[in-house]
């Protein structure tokens, strides 16, 4: 039995945990020390983060004559580190009073640690897939599993979340049969499903079915990443999920279509090979297709969640542009640009969940997300607000933290690379989102403190801890991104992509630990230039300026709805909510067809209607059989 | 380079840039002074300014945040000028970069943010919405005008871009090499500076200076001291695009004292627009000549 | 008036430190933010003082905007009791020290509004005020000499009327309190600030101070805790 056996047996058992007594009052405490005890198997596995071999598990069943297997690579172990420690911090979230309250609230915690634990399982089968069929096994595991974490919230959510879930559950099964559908053209032209085979097997392929597979595999893969324009579902389903899973969701669930994408851009068709399949020659090629696809899904979306009021939407509206940064590095193909996009998998995990728990927790003591129902918490909340101010950092790419390393690393792959419009979109969500955070915060934290929440409290330990240790996670990987860059590297040698050179300050230039260390240095300098002042006092937020007016509880004295006013007075026409329009044109048609067939099908002699099927069917099975 | 070395850099280049900030603020009030036809401010009036504010006998803070604010508007400025290289010294400017500067220098701005957020005043809020608004604005076509001076010179080191453009002269100038991206560079100045048309998150007759609208005492003397080196930042990063850096000290303080001065010029003759035009503005000619420019880059 | 008298500032004997004390003041004399106030007639002589004919900015004396953000609080013309409210809420905003300057007849003893039911008559009884340019309306040479005469008692180290304030508040408060009526109030913690910053006088407490905290809602600055247990003790 090796490691990797161990690792998925334990967490089989963590979802037998929480299936059985996940209900119970001390039952999240136990599933996070079970999680824990992934995190440790996967540390026993950290030398494939260094360059081992993958490990191999010795489970290897059969199905109707082809063979399973499950093999964890560097790339695997990189993905299925982020994933455990993801659910571990999670279920620690929910293991005190979000827990208690969340059931009082009438959810069921037990169906919550299930859906989580069965979501981690799924995408350590799915990470450790060592073929194409174990790989689609594990890709439906993950479909299904967070399905349900989507639709279980339905009371809390005021029955959003069910409808959400269902659009989900559509567009994966639209990836899933693209899935099979690849999984068809594959097996077709290797006769095995072995990674291997595909690899040999794409050489000699040619250039439509090359083209096909490409668009199989990729339409799966960018339908669960909600890569434009299938990205309607994410926001949605993310949010309204409840807080700890919505958390790990957004975190990472949906970047195992990064995975895979890198998988098919590494090794099993190579991005050299999409390159060469040119659309129009010399100019655009299929490579071209995917960087602006993921250009795009990096600005549209990050302007979508500046409009948004609601801090759960806000934030799973900007999880989806993030996935663009991902996908803009990987299909920059070199080594600076795959780097930091599969290190921004990680970043994102590590500011994303915090700020998702940290406005979990501000709901948690005040009962809302509303953005214009907050303000001045800080004041209240001030580790809540401390952990969101790092993870928006993060979450925009301001140094010192590591949202910025891999930003970076991809700016300069686009730079060498001569793509001053990709570039250019890249920084504008940045800036996009650098807007948007702040209001996600200033909203949130700073401004008035409301009369209704003078004696709200800060959130319990049992809610802090994981989201400081996660907070943590963003400062010192921004500080020293070599640490990362460590198991980036190792699995873009597992992809056969080019290696990142890199040193534990950063790469391409940059040194991190200099520039967080020029910081502090400036920050005390500022903070004696300050104390040189005499000792300052603090005042009430009523004793303020209003032009001489006499500030009271009465009237609220505070700036958060259209926070941009000015701003989307100039672009706010450029809002068209075409993909929802267009995905209502899909969906009227699709009813229309049904509609259509069903009514002729009633209507006209139904059991003729069946012969005529079945004889149809009958025939192409026999003269299928015949040739 | 010795420790020591370093270390005397690392003291001395914030100092420097104080100083010489400083009197781009006189320069700043004098240049107003001398277009409305008045005499001025005496020479060491910002002095004058910063020192009496700091001594205010009675500070008035919102807060932790207030205060950790300032202390990070001015601290973020300190810890950017030792990455600018200035003539004989380059601190770290090895370690970062081009890109590096312009994200970082989004950082003080960031928390002079947090500060005004815990002030608790809408003016400052508002004021802050139109400054990120700004932002928003003014860095698209500074971050073009960045991508065409690194393709241009195939570096985004800045000690290499100074270097290549000494090795060969005025000939290999930013400006020289490529006039477009010098104006459109120019136009981001103005607005990266806050300056008149492009002042709107101050307005101070409308939202009462909006950011600064809490702000007293030692406070309002960090603000001074982060304007002053945001003067000197915006100067030196320009001459190093495109004007070859320092030689000496001499040339080096005329380029940046000139660079400064034109948008602080072009200020006083202006009244200010409105958010959305000013956004309307700055996406069209500066990007349209950044644009024209990175063609000329590329080729 | 003086019930009071203010304590002189000892001159310290570190030589070293009464260069410094020298400095500030003249720093303080040199750099004058001004708020102006203005309630009547009286601002119109003010654009000229500013720009070019006779242009403050030369003598270090600019506009500002904000109360927080200024030394001089220049009051031009009648303050009506309405007013006076707003007056006194932008006096006690300002950071110390701050200085008052009462600009037209009317700050002196009402003017032509003396006869007025509306009009405060006296703001010296209300605010310390520092210099005084009577005049209806005073020409903006007259305003400049006066804002060299603070200027001058600035450098001196004299210019201290603001102590007052915090050391007599009860009298201010008295004053105050007669015109506006007993629930009267500012957001502003007086007392905690002279306490702060060792301002607290014999004057600063007394019967009008303690009629204030009988009705006052106490506004407690927002202190950042874990707990708000704490905030409801205090």
């Amino acid at each position: 039995m090796s490691v990797l056996d161990q690792l998925l047996v334990f967490a089989f058992m963590t979802g037998a945990v929480a299936s059985f007594i996940g209900d119970r009052r001390f039952a999240g405490t136990l599933l996070a020390i079970l999680y824990f005890g992934q995190f440790l198997l996967l540390v026993k596995l950290a030398p494939l983060g260094y360059g081992a071999q993958p490990v191999v598990s010795a489970w290897q069943p059969a199905l109707f004559g082809e063979v399973l297997v499950w093999r964890m690579d560097a790339l695997g172990w990189y993905f299925a580190l982020i994933t455990v420690v993801a659910g571990w911090l999670v279920t620690w979230y929910a293991s005190g009073e979000w827990g208690q309250g969340y059931r009082e609230r009438g959810g069921n915690l037990g169906l919550m640690h299930t859906a989580v634990a069965a979501n981690v399982v799924a995408m350590l089968l799915l990470l450790s897939s060592g073929n194409l069929l174990s790989l689609f096994v594990g890709w439906e595991l993950v479909s299904w599993a967070g399905f349900l974490l989507m639709v279980m919230n339905g009371r809390e959510s005021g029955g959003v979340s069910g409808p959400a879930g269902l659009r989900y559950i559509t567009y994966a099964t639209l990836g899933a049969m693209a899935l099979l559908a690849a999984l068809a053209i594959a097996h077709h032209a290797s006769g095995s499903f072995e990674y291997i085979d595909l690899i040999d097997a794409v050489d000699q392929m040619t250039g439509p079915t090359r083209v096909s597979l490409v668009i199989a595999f990729a339409l799966a893969f960018t339908i669960k990443m909600g890569l434009l324009p299938f990205h309607l579902w994410q926001a949605p389903a993310y949010a309204y999920s409840p807080g700890p899973g919505g958390a790990f969701l957004g975190a990472i669930s949906s970047r195992v279509g990064l995975w895979g994408l890198a998988m098919v851009f590494g090794s099993l068709i190579g991005i050299g090979r999409i390159a060469g399949i040119e659309l129009i020659p010399g100019w655009f090629d299929l490579r071209d297709v995917f960087m602006w696809v993921a250009a795009l899904t990096i600005v549209l979306p990050t302007f979508t969640a500046l409009r948004q009021n609601d801090a759960r939407l806000l934030l799973a509206w900007h999880g989806i542009g993030q996935g663009g940064y991902m996908l803009l590095g990987l299909a920059a193909g070199d080594a600076l640009g795959t780097g930091g996009g599969l290190m921004h998998v990680l970043n994102h995990a590590s500011y994303q969940a915090p700020l998702f728990l940290a406005v979990f927790a501000v709901m948690h003591r005040t009962g809302t997300s509303d953005l214009n129902r907050l303000g001045g918490l800080v004041a209240r909340m001030p580790l809540t607000f401390l952990v969101m101010l790092i993870g928006i950092i993060g979450l925009a790419g301001l140094p010192p933290m590591n949202g910025f390393v891999s930003k970076y690393l991809v700016y300069i792959s686009l730079l060498r690379q001569g793509e001053p419009l990709l570039f250019i979109l890249a920084v504008i969500g940045t800036l996009g989102t650098v807007l948007s955070v702040f209001k996600l915060l200033h909203n949130t934290f700073l401004g008035q403190l409301r009369v209704e929440h003078m004696e709200v409290r800060e959130a319990p330990w049992s809610m802090l801890i994981p989201m400081l240790l996660m907070a943590s996670v963003v400062v010192v990987t921004g500080t020293a991104p070599g640490l990362v860059l460590d198991w980036v590297a190792s699995a873009q040698a597992a992809l056969g992509l080019p290696v990142l050179d890199h040193t534990l300050g950063g790469a391409a230039g940059l040194d991190m630990l200099w520039v967080s260390g020029v910081l502090v240095y400036g920050f005390a300098v500022g903070t004696l230039l300050f104390l040189s002042g005499n000792k300052s006092r603090r005042v009430h937020q009523f004793d303020n300026y209003a032009g001489g007016h006499f500030l009271t509880a009465e009237n609220q004295y505070q700036y958060s709805d259209q926070f941009y006013a000015g701003l989307m007075h100039h672009i706010g026409g450029w809002y068209r909510a075409s993909f929802t329009w267009a995905e209502s044109v899909v969906i009227a048609s699709v009813d229309a067809m049904s509609a259509a067939a069903n009514g002729f099908f009633r209507r006209t002699q139904a059991v003729f209607l069946l012969l005529l099927a079945t004889l149809g069917s009958v025939a192409w099975l026999l003269w299928g059989v015949g040739s | 380079m010795s420790t020591t070395h370093l270390l005397i850099e690392l003291v001395l280049m914030p100092l420097v840039a104080f100083v010489v900030g400083l009197a781009m603020l006189l320069m700043l009030r004098k240049i107003g002074a001398r277009l409305q036809r008045r005499v001025g401010p005496p020479l060491l009036q910002p002095l004058f300014d910063v020192i009496k504010l700091y001594s205010k006998r009675t500070q008035v803070s919102h807060g932790l945040l207030h205060e950790a604010g300032i202390v990070v508007a001015v601290g973020a400025y300190v810890a950017i000028e030792t990455l600018v290289p200035v003539p004989g010294m380059n601190g770290i400017a090895e370690k970062g970069g081009l890109i590096l500067l312009s994200y970082l220098m989004m950082v003080p701005s960031l928390g002079l943010a947090l500060g005004v957020g815990q002030c608790a005043n809408p003016n400052g809020s508002i004021g802050l919405s139109r400054a990120m608004t700004a932002m928003l604005a003014y860095d698209i076509p500074f971050m073009l005008v960045v991508f065409g001076v690194a393709w241009q010179f195939q570096t985004t080191n800045l000690v290499e871009l100074v270097a290549v453009q000494q090795a060969g002269g005025i000939a290999t100038w930013g400006i020289v090499e490529n006039p477009l991206l010098a104006i459109a560079g120019l136009f981001g100045l103005q607005a990266m500076l806050g300056k008149q048309p492009f002042e709107i998150y101050v307005a101070p007759a409308e939202i009462a200076t909006g950011p600064m609208v809490e702000m007293g005492g030692k406070f309002l003397g960090g603000l001074f001291v982060m304007q002053s080196f945001q003067f000197y930042t915006a100067g030196v990063l320009y001459t190093t695009m495109f004007l070859g850096g320092g030689e000496n000290w001499f040339t080096f303080l005329i380029k940046i004292f000139v660079v400064v001065a034109i948008p602080l010029s072009v200020a006083f003759m202006f009244p200010r627009y409105r958010t959305e035009d000013m956004v309307r503005l700055v996406w069209k000619w500066p990007v349209i000549l950044a644009l024209l420019g990175l063609v000329v880059a590329v080729q | 008036m003086n019930d009071f008298p203010l304590p002189v500032r000892a001159e310290r004997s570190n030589p070293l430190a009464r260069v410094f004390d020298e400095l500030i003041d003249f720093c303080r004399a040199r750099s004058m933010f001004m708020l102006h106030y203005c309630t009547g007639c009286g601002a119109i002589e003010l654009p000229p003082a500013m720009t070019s004919r006779f242009d403050m900015e030369r003598l270090g004396i600019q506009p500002m905007v904000t109360p927080r953000q200024a030394d001089i609080l220049l009051i031009t013309g009648y303050v009506s009791i309405k007013t006076l409210k707003r007056v006194i809420l932008t006096y006690e905003q300002m950071g110390s020290p701050k200085y008052v300057i009462g600009i037209c007849s009317c700050t002196v003893n009402g003017g032509m509004y003396w006869q007025s039911y509306a009009t405060a008559k006296k703001l010296n009884e209300y605010l310390p005020v520092d210099v005084y340019i009577a005049g209806c309306m005073p020409r903006p040479e007259a305003v400049i000499e006066g804002l060299r005469k603070l200027m001058g008692e600035i450098k001196a180290g004299r210019a201290n009327s603001w102590e007052r304030y915090f050391r007599e508040y009860d009298r201010y408060l008295a004053a105050q309190q007669n015109l506006f009526g007993p629930n009267w109030q500012t957001p502003t913690d007086i007392i905690g600030e002279a306490r702060d910053y060792q301002l607290y006088g014999p004057g600063t407490e007394g019967r009008h101070t303690e009629l204030l905290q009988q009705h006052q809602v106490p506004l407690q600055p927002l202190r950042m805790t874990l707990h708000s247990d704490v905030e409801k003790s205090s």
